[in-house]
């Protein structure tokens, strides 16, 4: 029994060994560091490569550490390594910006037209194999050289002189000071990715900084990432918070267990989490540039080519409900592809583009269950399909999210009699690939704006567009989409309501059925003040405060 | 022992290839690229691409280069993370997973060897049906589900250890212990088997025949007797931490190699699948190894030289 | 001291049957399964699990006529309410919750569901009965391990018998080849399959039976080789008994027990192993539950509605500990040298 008694009392001294350890370690209450501000993340950096960035998180480190032409300030575009918002000249052909002389690289070398030039030149390059160099299309021969078939040296870009940089287009491109603003028109250091080659972008020595912050202890797959205030930026007196933390963390109750133990300010909840929080101190909503949307293959479906048919299944979804008690998580209803919240009325910057487009956006995608049934009858008499029984093959990611929302989806489309649906949950790139074979009946799509203005939705649904995998086509709608970037390109208010006309076909055919705007449910911490969401779907971290 | 170990490296190089074929053959049957947006990508782009991937050449080419740089110890490309080899990606990745796989076979071992020994010292009294009724507990409980009760009450409501993150080694201390209590439950199990056997056989009467207390009986005769076999699941039981360091490291935000794992197959990044598949192979392969030459060591019955390669 | 006189009458002697009475054995005469089914019902223990296996199955299979509510009718309206029975008080079934506030309320009000509602053990994020689920989560997960260990089974049994018995090259090489797949971590194995498979019931039950076979074919084997030596497996093939028939009359009826102790330790971990791949996202697809389906929804909503986790939780841990404390029994029952 004594040699028992040692063995249990060996395992106890163990087990409160490491108790103990434990205790010393860790204060009960945090103190939040001073001048930091601490958020959490969905996922790793990439790439902190301007050109080869591809996603949103890339882009917000970008935003965070680098600067372009201009930059977002609340809805505005304010100048940044130019000294002014440019106004196009020669027929909005030619932009020819001033660039500040105060701005410097982090290593110490000022930053000049050149770098822009050499960075765009960069990107276009088909050898960069940027993934977004389809954006640059409309700078003079950027399509031709992304195709191989023209020289990089032809692309419309020059520096005047050390400090004046001028763009030619092909086209006039009525978003150019929106893009402009974006981080795939940064310039970058050449002796810096001369140097680093493969390797630039890929850890945080490998980058010189000319934002107002810099990267620090950081390489791609890393889980969390510094960025400190970069004393050298143009506009540093601007620049308030000392140091930003970003930690990547996938569970939801992990995320908000750190927030309320004050080891974060800033939390992203997901899920039933964010249901729950909703309401209490600190919750809120961050809606984005991304609508979610389901597409019907009519090539593979005939049925789909009936406008009856297409509207009944969208009156067949109940929004309100899944966004509020299905997902709860930020989202909000959409009633057409383009989102709210992202781009307005040139001559009324008060009037959002979805509410010019209101109308027809609520007539056709709010939930009613009866007119859905009646629609759905009447469609298949169209099509002599009545009494036929249909079963479809809904596609979908397979994210907890996409899971959920395509379970209430096939519950709800199976209200309609005859209608059955399987769900088919795949990876995203299988999805991708699976779409874009045309393998699926339904398939459900979100977008997120590459640029803050309607043309970036509307053109996906152009009859030849590729992201058109539904394969529905008007010819009116094709018509005024094409006339917005041609005719009217130059005249702000006649292009605005070939927009407008151009959605409101798209909302009454339903083509393709919005479901939802996409959004984040945050925590954030009273001390943290000023978050600036800007339309490019970013936050401007420049107008961050903190108050401790 | 030197020829044994040869050979049966040998036979690890002749099994890793046969592996890396597979899963090379199998990743290629999978749909997806490497390109995240293939429709905006021009001819040009994709010609580059492929190039660089080596995607336009022919099948049986693309094995041979894969095997190729294999030897030189090169995974590829992430197809997730631009010019990013999956070498440097496990690399990076590899310390927290170490570390809390260690810890967690250490906690693991220590106590399950106890735990099995009190309850076979104690055999069909209440600490044994005790001790059995735990271990039993603790294969039942699958380590997310664990994971979330240990981060919510220790961490969360009693503040005795961090909750998340990967900041120093407090931070391993949960994740260890989610990981720990399944190897610790097969092995006291396995322990208390393996001790009741000792317990029973004659040389265990003798020692207590001659007069040797039970502490020396115990500790000089059954403690090591009882071990040897213990050893022998040791090994793959570190290997199968692996499948709890998969849901755990992503419960604890931690950037080991499992929550890579997971993501890599959330987006189709075949590289690094393909990358860590052949890893962990190795690890376990090695493992299983130095488990035979353990083996050998502490029990002089065993002759490797004598033993089935298995 | 009295003197003892002995003459013939002092013996006795017997009748022939009270001989035959001492050979006799009054016992029954048993078989081997008998004796071991004896040894069994004597362990308390295996007893108790045998009948909790056997009622959490008979619910489990009687899923569609228990189940009060149809396990996948959604009802968003009703989502995550906490468990209530209607008109009763028990604690813990009143439909009441703490909110993020710690304050405790009573969801059903708030939701306006009728007084006579019961959700025995509350709801999901879609307002589906969670109970219903269980039931059919339970099924299906006993399905998926029942079918994967009997195809385990249909692999590893062949597989070892003939690696045992043929010896030689056709070992050598087929222990390769287990060398070969036990060199790839488990999970691993299931995780690849289920890449290259169609995501649904049948890759998960193929990969999950694909990554355990290995253990039950050793296992075989090892036992295979050691009934082979036996005289009366070399007395069958004296006579010229077919290997087919060996196999058939003597080799399984031998190997029975292992088999029957593998298979009882290889269906809670194919339970557990679906568990897993649910959690990381390969699981059985929507709107189907599992066990591990409802548990890996239940672990993201722990914080706030603990009851989702609990629940599938505590029916897994039973269920598992039922399976292994039957094995346990089990494995003693069949192998006389233990206790």
């Amino acid at each position: 029994m004594k040699l028992n008694k040692l063995l249990v009392a060996g395992a106890t001294v163990l087990l409160s060994a490491s108790a103990l350890v434990g205790c010393g370690s860790s204060s009960s209450k945090a103190q939040a560091p001073k001048d930091t501000v601490r958020i959490s993340e969905k996922d790793v950096i990439a790439t902190m490569d301007s050109s080869l960035n591809t996603d949103i998180i890339g882009t917000q480190n970008l935003t965070n550490t680098m600067e372009g032409l201009y930059r977002y300030k609340g809805k505005d575009i304010k100048p940044a390594l130019a000294t002014k918002v440019v106004q196009p000249t020669n027929n909005g052909l030619t932009y020819t910006f001033p660039l500040r002389k105060d701005a410097k690289w982090s290593n110490g070398d000022p930053v000049t037209a050149q770098d822009f030039v050499y960075a765009w030149k960069r990107t276009v390059n088909p050898k960069t194999k940027s993934q977004y160099a389809y954006i640059y299309e409309g700078i003079a021969n950027a399509k031709d050289i992304t195709a191989g078939k023209k020289p990089v040296d032809s692309l419309g870009v020059k520096a005047l002189d050390k400090h004046t940089f001028q763009v030619t287009l092909e086209k006039p491109m009525p978003y150019f000071s929106q893009l402009m603003a974006s981080a795939t028109f940064y310039p970058q250091n050449p002796k810096t990715v001369n140097k680093w080659g493969k390797k630039y972008g890929t850890n945080s020595k490998t980058l010189v900084f000319n934002g107002p912050y810099k990267l620090v202890k950081w390489s791609s797959a890393n889980n969390s990432w510094t960025e400190i205030k970069n004393n050298d930026y143009w506009n540093a007196k601007d620049v308030k918070v000392k140091k930003i933390q970003y930690q990547v963390i996938k569970d939801a109750s992990t995320s908000l267990n750190l927030y309320q133990a004050n080891k974060l300010d800033r939390a992203l909840i997901t899920g039933d989490t964010s249901k729950q929080m909703k309401g209490s101190k600190g919750y809120g909503i961050q809606k984005q540039n991304s609508t979610f949307y389901i597409q019907m293959n009519q090539q593979k479906d005939t049925i789909f080519k009936n406008q009856k048919v297409r509207q009944a299944l969208s009156l067949a979804i109940n929004r309100e409900q899944l966004t509020k008690k299905v997902l709860g998580n930020g989202t909000t209803p959409a009633h057409s592809f383009t989102p709210s919240n992202m781009s307005f009325d040139p001559q009324n910057k008060s009037k959002d583009f979805t509410s010019e487009t209101a109308k027809t956006g609520k007539a056709n995608a709010t939930y009613d269950l009866a007119k859905a049934k009646k629609l759905w009858k009447e469609g298949l008499a169209e099509t002599g399909n009545t009494g036929k029984k249909f079963n479809f093959v809904l596609l979908g990611d397979d994210t907890d999210i996409a899971k959920q929302q395509n379970e209430y989806l096939q519950n709800q489309l199976e209200k309609l009699p005859g209608m059955k649906v399987t769900l088919n949950n795949v990876p995203f790139k299988s999805r991708l690939s699976r779409s874009d074979n045309g393998d699926f009946d339904l398939v459900v799509t979100g977008w997120n704006a590459d640029f803050p203005d309607p043309i970036n939705f509307l053109t996906l649904f152009t009859s030849n567009a590729s992201n058109n995998k539904g394969k529905w086509n008007n010819p009116e709608y094709d018509s005024l989409v094409n006339k917005s970037m041609t005719e009217d390109a130059n005249n702000p208010a006649a292009r605005w309501k070939d927009m407008v006309a151009a959605q409101n076909i798209a909302n009454e055919q339903q083509g393709v059925i919005p479901l939802y705007q996409n959004g984040e449910a945050w925590m954030t911490h009273s001390r943290v003040k000023d978050l600036d969401y800007g339309p490019s779907g970013s936050y401007n971290m420049v107008s961050l405060r903190v108050k401790d | 022992m030197t020829k044994y170990i040869i050979k049966r490296i040998f036979y690890m190089i002749l099994t890793l290839f046969i592996v890396a074929s597979v899963t090379f053959f199998m990743m290629k049957m999978m749909p997806g690229t490497p390109f995240t947006n293939q429709d905006k990508l021009s001819a040009a782009q994709l010609k580059i691409m492929n190039q660089q991937y080596g995607l336009n050449k022919p099948i049986w080419q693309q094995y041979l280069i894969y095997m190729v740089n294999l030897l030189h110890g090169d995974f590829g490309t992430s197809f997730q993370f631009n010019n990013q080899p999956v070498s440097s990606l496990i690399m990076t990745r590899l310390q927290p997973s170490m570390l809390i796989g260690a810890q967690a076979m250490i906690i693991g071992s220590i106590l399950g060897i106890l735990l099995g020994a009190i309850a076979a010292i104690n055999k069909n009294t209440w600490i044994d049906s005790l001790a059995t009724f735990v271990s039993i507990l603790g294969i039942s409980v699958p380590s997310f589900v664990l994971g979330v009760l240990l981060q919510f009450y220790l961490a969360f409501k009693w503040h005795l250890f961090p909750i998340a993150l990967w900041n120093g080694w407090q931070s391993s201390i949960l994740p260890s212990i989610a990981l720990a209590v399944s190897p610790l439950a097969q092995i006291a199990r396995f322990m208390r088997t393996e001790m009741v056997d000792v317990l029973n056989s004659d040389y265990i009467e003798l020692s207590k025949a001659k007069g040797n207390t039970r502490w020396q009986t115990v500790v000089k005769h059954t403690l090591r007797n009882s071990l040897i076999p213990v050893i022998t699941i040791i090994g793959p039981l570190t290997a199968n931490i692996l499948t709890g360091s998969l849901v755990v490291e992503n419960i604890f935000s931690i950037p080991g190699i499992g929550e890579q794992f997971v993501k890599s197959i959330m987006t189709n990044d075949y590289p690094t699948i393909m990358g860590l598949t052949i890893f962990y192979s190795v690890m376990f392969m090695v493992m299983l190894l130095i488990t035979d030459i353990l083996y050998s060591i502490i029990d002089p019955r065993i002759r490797l030289t004598n033993k089935e390669g298995n | 001291m009295a003197d003892i006189k002995i003459t013939a009458d002092s013996f006795k002697k017997i009748t022939s049957d009270q001989s035959e009475n001492q050979e006799k054995i009054s016992a029954p005469s048993l078989t081997f399964f008998q004796d071991a089914v004896r040894r069994l019902r004597k362990d308390k223990v295996a007893v108790v699990s045998f009948f909790v296996l056997i009622i959490i199955m008979i619910v489990a299979f009687a899923a569609p006529v228990l189940s009060p509510h149809d396990p996948n009718a959604q009802n968003p309206d009703y989502a995550n309410l906490p468990p209530r029975i209607a008109n009763t008080n028990i604690p813990g079934f009143r439909g009441r919750i703490k909110n993020s506030a710690g304050i405790v309320t009573n969801p059903y009000e708030t939701n306006n569901v009728p007084k006579n509602r019961t959700y025995v053990l509350g709801t999901d994020y879609l307002g589906r009965d969670l109970f219903s689920r269980i039931l059919y989560g339970t099924r299906l997960s006993l399905i998926i391990a029942f079918i994967a260990t009997l195809v385990d089974l249909i692999i590893g049994l062949p597989y070892g018998i003939i690696s045992g018995w043929k010896g030689g090259t056709v070992d050598l090489i087929l222990q390769r080849i287990i060398e070969i797949i036990s060199s790839v971590p488990n999970l691993i194995v299931a995780i690849l399959l289920l890449l290259v498979l169609k995501p649904g019931l049948t890759s998960i039950i193929l990969a999950i039976a694909f990554s355990s076979w290995v253990t039950m074919a050793r296992l075989i084997r090892a036992q295979t080789l050691q009934l082979k030596e036996q005289e009366y497996i070399l007395a069958s093939i004296t006579i010229g008994e077919s290997p087919m028939r060996i196999a058939r009359k003597h080799l399984i009826p031998n190997l029975s027990s292992t088999i029957i102790i593998q298979t009882m330790f290889s269906i809670p971990s194919a339970i557990f192993f679906e568990a897993f791949l649910s959690f990381i996202g390969i699981g059985i697809p929507a709107p189907n539950a599992s066990l591990g389906t409802l548990l890996s929804d239940g672990q993201k909503a722990f914080r706030f509605l603990p009851y989702q986790m609990w629940y599938p939780a505590l029916v897994l841990c039973i269920l598992m500990i039922a399976f292994n404390l039957f094995a346990d029994g089990l494995r003693d029952a069949f192998d006389p040298k233990s206790e």
